[in-house]
C-alpha cells in the first residue's frame, strides 16, 4: 500500500506557487525592460512622499515651528518635546525606514538597468543614473537630516550584508559626490529622459533641465557643509532666479485617485485634537509687523489645548488634500544665496534677504552687517519663508549651534540634536 | 437525549443480521418491543430463537413477528446499543418486551485515523470531546468556536470583540506559530472548512489604525467558523496537538477540530421545533466620572460652566449608556425532520438565528439548511453519506477599536465628557461634536459595517467493503468535499458625517466594497485493512492519498468625494480598486498500522508525507510520523485492585507541520500612483524563496483511571510540545529598504498539565448530579532565536509589547518601566485555567452551569489611558497607584515617560459562562393534552455569562484589539464590549 500511494504521489507533480499579486523584486533587478524602467521610476517618485507627514511634523515639532496633536498618540506632545526619544518607535523609524525604502527601490531600478538586456543606449543610461542618484541623494540627505551625528549607512543593497554606518561629515560628503556623479550623468544624458516625469517635476522633465535641481540640492548640501564658494557656484547653476516667482521650483504631487495618496500635511481649519497641527504661538508673536508670512497660521474659531499646550492657529500652508509639496523652492535658493555671502559679500547677501523680505510685504533689511547679525537675520527669514515646510527650523538652528534659541512651553521640555539609531539597525 | 444517543450507535455498528427463517411453522410470536424508561418503540431490533438461526427484526414501530418451532422457547433480543435480553416466551401471541440502554455499547468512539477511530478507552492520546449537549444544551450559543469554551482543557480562547458574530481566537495547548497560522483546522464532516477572517472591509481606510507603527489588521472581522450552526453538530472531537493531529500532516500544528453533525435515526420520522428569546446587555457597566466643575474646566476653559449647566438642567448624558445600553434582542428558530429506514438515513434541517448587539445597527442574522442523507446498497456492503450545508449569514458589526482618526464609536465616547450635546435636531441633523472629530451618535446611526456571507459546504463520502471474512476484512473509503463562500463586505460612510465633511477636513464620504470569492476542495481516497489473527490480536492498516486545494480571490473598491447620499462604488470622484489572490495545491500520503491486543495492548504507527505549492520547492516531500501506545491495565487478568475499574496508561509522539504564511516566499512590489502614472515600489516585508514549513513534535503522555464502577472518572495528561523552524517576520534593519523579513529563526516549546475529574455523585431515580471538573496550565519558552529578540503585537515599549526574546515565555509582555528599562511587566499565559460543569437532575427538571475561572494571564489595556486623554475615565479620580496622585493623572504621566508599568494588567476572571435550566413535561401530561402528537415538550431559562468576578479595569479581560492570529489577543484599545445574554426556550418535539 505504501508502494501505491508512493506511486500515486510522484505521479502528480504539484506546480511551484508564484505570486498572484504583483510583480517580484528580481524580475526588476535581474533584467529592467523599457516599461519596467517607467514603472519602477514612476515608484520611486511616488515612494519619496511615501510618510513624507511623518517626517515633517517631527522635524517641525522638533524645531518649535508647530505643535502636532493626536489625540490617539500624544508621543507627539511628550517625547518629541520633552527630547526624551525612544529607538524603537514611530517618529525614529517610520521616516527612516520610508525614505531607505526609496533608496531601495532606487537600488533595485540601477541594477536592473546595469543587467538589463533591454536596448537602451548609453545615453540612456546616463540619463536614468544622473536622475535615480540625484534623488538617491536626497533620501539618504532626508535620513541624514534626521540622524545627524549618528551618522547613516550609505551602501544598502544587500540586505545580508549592509555597509557600515559613516559619521555626519563623511556622509554629507559621501551625499555631495554622488550628486556630482549624477550631474556628469545628466550631462552626458542627452535630450530626453527614457521615462515619464511627473507634473511636479515640470521644469526638470530633461537631463538638461533636470541638472539646475541637482545643482539646486548640491548648493544645499555645500551649505550645511559650509562649502559656501562651492554654494555659489552650484546656485548659478541651479533654476535660481532673484527676481522670479520665489515658488518656482519642483513639488510632489497628489491626488486621491487609486493608489495614489493625499496631501498628508493638509487638516482643514480648526481641526480637533484629534489631528490638529497648531503654530507655536511664538510664530505669530516673534513676527515683524506685516509679514504676510505670518498667514501660514490661520487664526481659530476657538483655541486648542493638549497636553497642557494651547494654541489660537492653525498651520495653513496648504488649501486642499490634494495640494502639492515642494520638494525644493527658489525661495529656499536665495536664502541660500543669502547665507552663502553672508561672509565674503554681505552687500550680496543683504540684496537677496530684500527679495524675500519685499516679498512678504516687509521693507528692505536695515539691520547691521556682521555675519553674526547676517545670520541671525538669515535665521528668522528662513523660519518665515520656510515655515511648516521641511523641518529646516530645527536644521538650521542645528546647524549655527542655537538649538538654544528654540522656546520651551512646559517644565521639563527640552530640545534635542538628533534622533537616534532605530533599534532594529542592531548597531 | 440519552434515547438519541443508542439509536446512534445502533447505526454505526449495524449488526442486524437477517437470517432465512425456516418455516417448519409450529408457533408464531408477535410483539412489541420498547425502550425502557421511555416507552418509545424501538426499530430494527433483532430477534432470535436462542440458539437457532431463526430471527426477524422488529419494524420501524417497534413491532415484530417470529415463528418459533416450538414453545417455550427464548428470544434473544439484542440492538446495539442496549444490554442483550433473553426473554423466556411460555405461549404464542402477543408479547411486550422492553430493552434497556447498555452503558458499555454507549462507549464513545474517537478519531485516531483520516479513516478510522477508536474506541475512547483504547486511545493514546487525551481527545477532548464535546458532545451536542454539551455545546448547546446548556444554554445556546452564538458560535460554534465560542462555545467551546471552558469545555475541554488546554485551550485559551478568545472573543476579540463583543459584537454579534465572532470574531474568536482559538489557541490550543499554547501558541504554536509567532507569524504563523495559529488557528486550528476544522473539518466538518469529512470537508475542510475555511475559518479566515478576512479584513475586506475596508476600514482602514476610514480609521487609519493601520497607519502608525502597527500594520496589523485591526478591523475586527469575524471569523468564518461562525457560519456553522452549532445546533447541527451531533460531536466535536478536538486534536490538540501533533501527538493526536500527526495524521493531518502540514496544516495540523494548531491542532485538528473535526466537527459531526447530526445524522437522522432509525425509525419513525422525527420532527423537532426550538423557539429561543431573549436578550443581551453589557456585561459590565464601568460608569462615568465623578465630574465636578473644576474637573471639567481642566477639560477646556468654560467646560466647569457647561457641566454646571447641564447638571442644573438635568441634561447630563450617561453616553456609555446612551450607546453601550441597548437590550439586544436574540430569536433563535430551528426545526428539523430526521428519520430513515432500514437503509437510508436523513436529517434535514433549517434555522434563523438572530441577535441585535448592544448598539444600536449591530447584530448577527444566520440562515442556514442542512441536509444529510445516508444510503446503505449492495446488501449494506457500501455506503454513501452526503452532508450539505447552506448558509446565509449578514453580520453588522459597527466601528470598534483603535483608530489614528478618532474617528470609530470608542475612540470618540473617551473624549465625550457628560454635558456634550451629541443629539440630532427634529429633522435628523446631527451637530458636530466639539470634543472629538466625531459625533458617535451619528457614526452609530449612519454607518454601515457589514460582512454577508453566502456559503455552500458540501461533502461525500463512499465506503464500500471490498471483501469480508471471519479474520479479516478490506474497506474502500472515497471522499470528497467543497467549501465556497462568496463574502461580500461592504463599509459606507455618508458625506454628512462630521468627520467625512470637507470643512473638518473629511473626503466627503467613503463607500468600500469587497468581494471575496474562496473555494476549498478535498478529496481523499483510503484503504482500511483489518486482519485478527487466532489468539486475538488485531491489525489495522490504512493508507490513502490525499489532495487540498485553495483559492481565494478578494477584490476591493474604495470609492471617495460621493456624489450625494449615493453608495455604490462608482458613484463617487475617487475610486480605487485592490486585489488580492492566492492559490494553493496541496498534496498528500499517509500509512498507519494499528495493533489491538485484546483490548489490553493498543499500538499505532503512522506516518504522512506532504508536498505544497506554498512550499519553496513545491515537490519536497515534508514527512511526519506518529507513535502511539496505550496499555489498559484492567483488562488483564492479574488487575484487581480494588475500587478502580479502569486504568490505562497511555504514550504518544507525533509530529505535524504549519505552512509559511502567505507572501513569505515572495518579496513582491506593490502599486503606486503619481500624477497619473503606475509604479512599483518594495514592500516593507522581505521574503525568504528558500523557506520551510514550521514542524511541531509533541509527545504527550498520562493516565486514565476510574473508580467505584466507573462513576469517577480521572485523567491526566502531560505534554511537551516544540515548534522547530519557527517561521519569524523578524525586524530587517530598515535601512536595508525593509522593516521586517520572513525567516526560520527560532525554536519554542510549550508543555503542561491537563487533569479532568468526572463524577457520578448522585444516581437516583428521581435525583442524577454528575459534575466535572477541568483543570489545565501551560507554559512556553522561545528555546532558539537567530535573530535579534523583537517586538510585536502591540504599540511599542512604552505600552506594553510582547516579545520574542531567548529563554523567555513566548506571551511574555515587556515595556518600559518608570526607570526607561526594558522590564518584563506580565504574560499573556494564563498562571492555570479551571472549569466545573455540573449537571443536575431532579424529577423532570435539569439544571447545567458552567463556571471558568482563569487565574492569571495578562492584557495591554489602553482604553484607560485614552479616557484618561479625554478625561472621562471613571476611576480618573481614584487613587489605586499612588496616594497623591490621580489614576487619571498617574497613567498620563506615565505615559508621557513612556513608562508602560500601569498599562499591562491581570487578566484573570471567574464567570460563570453558561447555566440553564429546563423542564420536561412529563409525557403523560402531553398525551392526555395532545393526544400522543406530541412526544415532548421541554421548556428552560439560560444565560451566558451571568456572573463575571474580575479585577480588571475594562469591559471585559477577553478581548482582543488585534483580531484572532498569532500572538496579539489581550491587547484592548476601546473594543465592542462583551454582554451578558438571557434567554428562554421552548423545544417541541413530534
Amino acid at each position: 500500500m505504501l508502494l501505491l500511494s508512493s506511486v500515486l504521489m510522484l505521479s502528480c507533480e504539484v506546480e511551484d506557487g508564484s505570486n498572484l499579486n504583483g510583480p517580484t523584486t528580481d524580475t526588476i533587478s535581474e533584467d529592467l525592460s523599457r516599461a519596467e524602467l517607467v514603472q519602477a521610476m514612476s515608484g520611486v517618485l511616488a515612494d519619496m512622499r511615501t510618510r513624507l507627514g511623518t517626517q515633517v511634523d517631527v522635524q517641525a515639532v522638533a524645531g518649535r515651528e508647530y505643535w502636532r496633536f493626536q489625540s490617539s498618540d500624544p508621543r507627539w506632545t511628550a517625547d518629541l518635546l520633552t527630547g526624551t526619544l525612544d529607538d524603537n518607535t514611530f517618529y525614529t523609524t517610520v521616516p527612516y525606514a520610508s525614505r531607505y525604502g526609496t533608496v531601495k527601490d532606487i537600488n533595485l531600478l540601477l541594477e536592473g538597468l546595469t543587467n538589463s538586456s533591454a536596448d537602451f543606449t548609453d545615453t540612456e543610461r546616463a540619463a536614468t543614473r544622473g536622475f535615480a542618484n540625484t534623488l538617491k541623494a536626497h533620501e539618504l540627505l532626508m535620513v541624514l537630516n534626521l540622524q545627524f551625528q549618528n551618522g547613516i549607512r550609505l551602501d544598502v543593497s544587500d540586505p545580508n550584508n549592509l555597509g557600515p554606518f559613516v559619521g555626519y561629515d563623511e556622509a554629507l560628503t559621501a551625499i555631495f559626490d554622488m550628486l556630482t556623479t549624477a550631474a556628469t550623468d545628466l550631462s552626458n544624458g542627452g535630450a530626453d529622459f527614457p521615462f515619464t516625469i511627473p507634473e511636479g517635476f515640470d521644469g526638470f522633465n530633461t537631463p538638461t533641465a533636470f541638472l539646475e535641481f541637482n545643482n539646486a540640492l548640491a548648493a544645499r548640501v555645500e551649505a550645511y557643509r559650509g562649502n559656501y564658494t562651492s554654494v555659489l557656484t552650484l546656485l548659478g547653476n541651479s533654476f535660481m532666479d532673484m527676481a522670479g516667482d520665489l515658488n518656482a521650483g519642483a513639488y510632489f504631487t497628489f491626488s486621491l485617485t487609486g493608489a495614489d495618496v493625499a496631501n498628508p500635511l493638509f487638516f482643514a481649519l480648526n481641526s480637533t485634537g484629534a489631528n490638529a497641527r497648531i503654530a507655536h504661538p511664538s510664530f505669530i508673536t516673534d513676527a515683524e509687523a506685516g509679514d504676510t508670512r505670518v498667514g501660514k497660521a490661520v487664526m481659530r474659531t476657538a483655541s486648542l489645548t493638549q497636553s497642557n499646550l494651547t494654541g489660537d492657529h492653525d498651520v495653513f500652508i496648504y488649501d486642499s488634500n490634494v495640494a502639492p509639496v515642494a520638494v525644493m523652492r527658489n525661495e529656499e535658493l536665495i536664502l541660500l544665496a543669502a547665507e552663502a555671502n553672508h561672509i565674503a559679500d554681505p552687500v550680496a547677501a543683504v540684496a537677496a534677504i530684500d527679495v524675500v523680505r519685499i516679498a512678504a510685504g516687509l521693507p528692505g533689511y536695515t539691520g547691521g552687517t556682521t555675519p553674526a547679525e547676517l545670520v541671525t537675520e538669515i535665521l528668522n527669514q528662513r523660519r518665515y519663508s520656510l515655515f511648516a515646510e521641511g523641518g529646516h527650523r530645527w536644521i538650521d538652528l542645528r546647524r549655527f549651534n542655537r538649538l538654544g534659541d528654540l522656546p520651551l512651553d512646559r517644565s521639563g521640555d527640552a530640545t534635542f540634536e538628533q534622533f537616534p539609531t532605530p533599534a532594529n539597525e542592531n548597531r | 437525549m440519552k434515547k438519541q444517543t443508542h439509536f446512534s450507535r445502533m447505526r454505526v455498528l449495524l449488526l442486524l443480521l437477517f437470517f432465512p427463517v425456516v418455516l417448519l411453522a409450529q408457533e408464531t410470536i408477535t410483539g412489541r418491543v420498547v425502550i425502557q424508561g421511555s416507552g418509545e418503540p424501538a426499530p430494527f431490533v433483532n430477534i432470535v430463537e436462542e440458539g437457532t438461526n431463526n430471527g426477524t427484526a422488529t419494524d420501524i414501530d417497534g413491532n415484530f413477528s417470529i415463528t418459533v418451532n416450538s414453545l417455550p422457547t427464548t428470544l434473544v433480543v439484542s440492538a446495539l446499543g442496549f444490554t442483550e435480553k433473553s426473554v423466556p416466551v411460555q405461549t404464542a401471541g402477543d408479547i411486550s418486551i422492553e430493552i434497556a440502554e447498555s452503558s458499555e455499547a454507549l462507549e464513545e468512539v474517537v478519531v485516531t485515523g483520516l479513516a478510522t477511530s477508536v474506541k475512547r478507552s483504547n486511545a493514546a492520546n487525551a481527545v477532548a470531546s464535546v458532545s451536542s449537549e454539551e455545546l448547546v444544551g446548556l444554554t445556546p450559543p452564538q458560535t460554534l468556536d465560542g462555545a467551546l469554551a471552558g469545555k475541554f482543557a488546554g485551550a485559551q480562547i478568545t472573543r476579540s470583540s463583543g459584537a454579534p458574530g465572532g470574531g474568536i481566537s482559538v489557541r490550543l495547548r499554547g501558541v504554536t506559530s509567532v507569524n504563523g497560522n495559529a488557528q486550528p483546522l476544522y473539518i466538518v464532516d469529512g470537508v475542510y472548512v475555511n475559518n479566515n477572517s478576512i479584513a475586506a472591509a475596508g476600514l482602514n481606510a476610514v480609521s487609519g489604525a493601520a497607519s502608525g507603527g502597527n500594520a496589523s489588521n485591526q478591523d475586527n472581522p469575524s471569523n468564518r467558523i461562525a457560519d456553522i450552526n452549532p445546533d447541527d453538530i451531533e460531536s466535536v472531537e478536538i486534536l490538540k496537538g501533533a501527538s493526536a493531529a500527526a495524521i493531518y500532516g502540514a496544516r495540523a500544528a494548531a491542532g485538528v477540530v473535526i466537527i459531526t453533525t447530526k445524522k437522522g435515526k432509525r425509525g419513525q420520522t422525527k420532527i423537532s421545533f426550538n423557539q429561543d428569546f431573549g436578550f443581551n446587555t453589557l456585561l459590565n457597566s464601568l460608569g462615568q466620572r465623578n465630574f465636578t466643575e473644576a474637573r471639567a474646566e481642566a477639560l477646556g476653559a468654560g467646560n466647569g460652566a457647561l457641566f454646571a449647566a447641564a447638571r442644573d438642567n438635568g441634561t447630563l448624558i450617561d453616553w456609555e449608556d446612551e450607546i453601550y445600553g441597548e437590550q439586544g434582542f436574540i430569536s433563535n428558530t430551528s426545526v428539523n425532520i430526521s428519520g430513515g429506514s432500514d437503509n437510508t438515513l436523513f436529517y434535514a434541517a433549517f434555522s434563523n438565528n438572530e441577535e441585535d448587539g448592544i448598539v444600536d445597527n449591530t447584530g448577527y442574522d444566520r440562515k442556514s439548511i442542512r441536509f444529510n442523507l445516508d444510503h446503505e446498497f449492495m446488501d449494506k456492503r457500501a455506503k454513501l453519506s452526503i452532508s450539505s450545508n447552506y448558509i446565509d449569514s449578514v453580520s453588522d458589526r459597527g466601528f470598534f477599536n483603535n483608530d489614528n482618526t478618532g474617528t470609530t464609536i470608542g475612540v470618540a465616547l473617551s473624549s465625550t465628557p457628560p454635558w456634550a450635546q451629541l443629539f440630532p435636531d427634529a429633522n435628523g441633523n446631527y451637530p458636530d461634536n466639539p470634543f472629538g472629530s466625531s459625533n458617535p451618535l451619528q457614526t452609530r446611526d449612519l454607518i454601515t459595517n457589514r460582512e454577508d456571507v453566502n456559503r455552500f459546504i458540501v461533502g461525500a463520502s463512499l465506503d464500500y467493503k471490498v471483501f469480508e471474512n471471519d479474520k479479516s476484512n478490506l474497506k474502500l473509503i472515497l471522499r470528497g468535499g467543497v467549501d465556497y463562500y462568496e463574502l461580500i463586505t461592504t463599509a459606507i460612510f455618508p458625506e454628512i458625517l462630521q468627520f467625512q465633511k470637507p470643512s473638518n477636513g473629511g473626503l466627503n464620504g467613503v463607500t468600500a466594497l469587497g468581494t471575496t470569492e474562496n473555494k476549498d476542495a478535498n478529496y481523499s481516497a483510503f484503504l482500511v485493512h483489518n486482519y485478527t489473527t487466532d489468539k486475538d490480536l488485531n491489525f489495522r492498516t490504512q493508507a490513502g492519498v490525499t489532495k487540498l486545494t485553495f483559492s481565494r480571490n478578494t477584490v476591493r473598491n474604495i470609492t471617495s468625494d460621493l456624489v450625494a447620499s449615493q453608495t455604490n462604488v462608482d458613484q463617487g470622484a475617487n475610486v480605487s480598486v485592490t486585489q488580492f489572490r492566492q492559490e494553493q495545491e496541496d498534496q498528500g500520503f499517509f500509512v498507519q498500522e494499528e495493533l489491538n491486543y485484546q483490548d489490553k495492548i493498543i499500538g499505532t504507527l503512522g506516518i504522512r508525507g506532504d508536498k505544497s505549492s506554498n512550499n519553496g520547492d513545491a515537490n519536497e516531500l515534508f514527512y511526519y510520523p506518529k507513535a502511539s501506545a496505550a496499555v489498559n491495565f484492567h483488562n488483564f487478568d492479574f488487575w484487581n485492585v480494588p475500587y478502580v475499574s479502569r486504568f490505562k496508561i497511555r504514550a504518544a509522539y507525533g509530529e505535524a507541520g504549519n505552512f509559511a504564511p502567505n507572501g513569505a516566499l515572495f518579496t513582491a512590489y506593490t502599486n503606486s500612483l503619481i500624477d497619473g502614472n503606475v509604479g512599483i515600489v518594495v514592500p516593507v516585508t522581505l521574503g525568504d524563496p528558500d523557506i520551510s514549513p514550521e514542524r511541531q513534535k509533541e509527545l504527550e503522555v498520562g493516565f486514565d483511571a476510574s473508580f467505584l464502577e466507573n462513576r469517577i472518572g480521572l485523567e491526566f495528561s502531560y505534554y511537551n510540545k516544540s515548534v522547530d523552524d519557527l517561521i519569524l517576520q523578524a525586524n530587517a534593519e530598515p535601512s536595508s529598504g525593509f522593516t521586517t523579513r520572513f525567516e526560520n529563526a527560532g525554536n519554542l516549546e510549550n508543555r503542561g498539565v491537563e487533569i479532568a475529574l468526572n463524577a457520578t455523585i448522585f444516581q437516583e431515580d428521581n435525583f442524577d448530579w454528575s459534575s466535572n471538573l477541568i483543570f489545565f496550565k501551560n507554559t512556553s519558552e522561545v528555546t532558539r532565536l537567530d535573530v535579534e529578540p523583537f517586538s510585536l503585537g502591540g504599540f511599542g515599549e512604552g505600552l506594553g509589547t510582547f516579545r520574542i526574546e531567548e529563554g523567555r515565555s513566548v506571551t511574555q509582555i515587556v515595556g518600559n518601566d518608570a526607570n526607561g528599562n526594558l522590564v518584563v511587566l506580565g504574560d499573556a499565559e494564563p498562571d492555570f485555567q479551571m472549569t466545573w460543569s455540573n449537571n443536575l437532575r431532579y424529577k423532570d427538571f435539569t439544571l447545567s452551569f458552567l463556571w471558568h475561572w482563569k487565574q492569571g494571564g495578562d492584557n495591554v489595556n489602553l482604553t484607560s489611558l485614552l479616557t484618561d486623554f479625554g478625561g472621562t475615565s471613571p476611576d480618573f479620580d481614584d487613587f489605586d497607584f499612588d496616594p497623591a496622585v490621580a489614576n487619571g493623572d498617574f497613567r498620563v504621566a506615565a505615559f508621557f515617560a513612556g513608562n508602560a508599568t500601569p498599562f499591562v494588567e491581570d487578566a484573570s476572571y471567574l464567570r460563570l459562562r453558561e447555566v440553564g435550566l429546563y423542564y420536561n413535561i412529563p409525557s403523560s401530561v402531553l398525551d392526555k393534552a395532545f393526544a400522543g402528537h406530541v412526544s415532548n415538550v421541554k421548556v428552560g431559562f439560560s444565560g451566558n455569562n451571568l456572573i463575571n468576578i474580575f479585577d480588571y479595569n475594562s469591559y471585559d479581560p477577553e478581548v482582543s484589539n488585534f483580531g484572532s492570529n498569532g500572538l496579539s489577543s489581550g491587547v484592548e484599545v476601546t473594543p465592542f464590549p462583551s454582554s451578558k445574554r438571557y434567554l428562554f426556550h421552548l423545544a417541541v418535539g413530534f
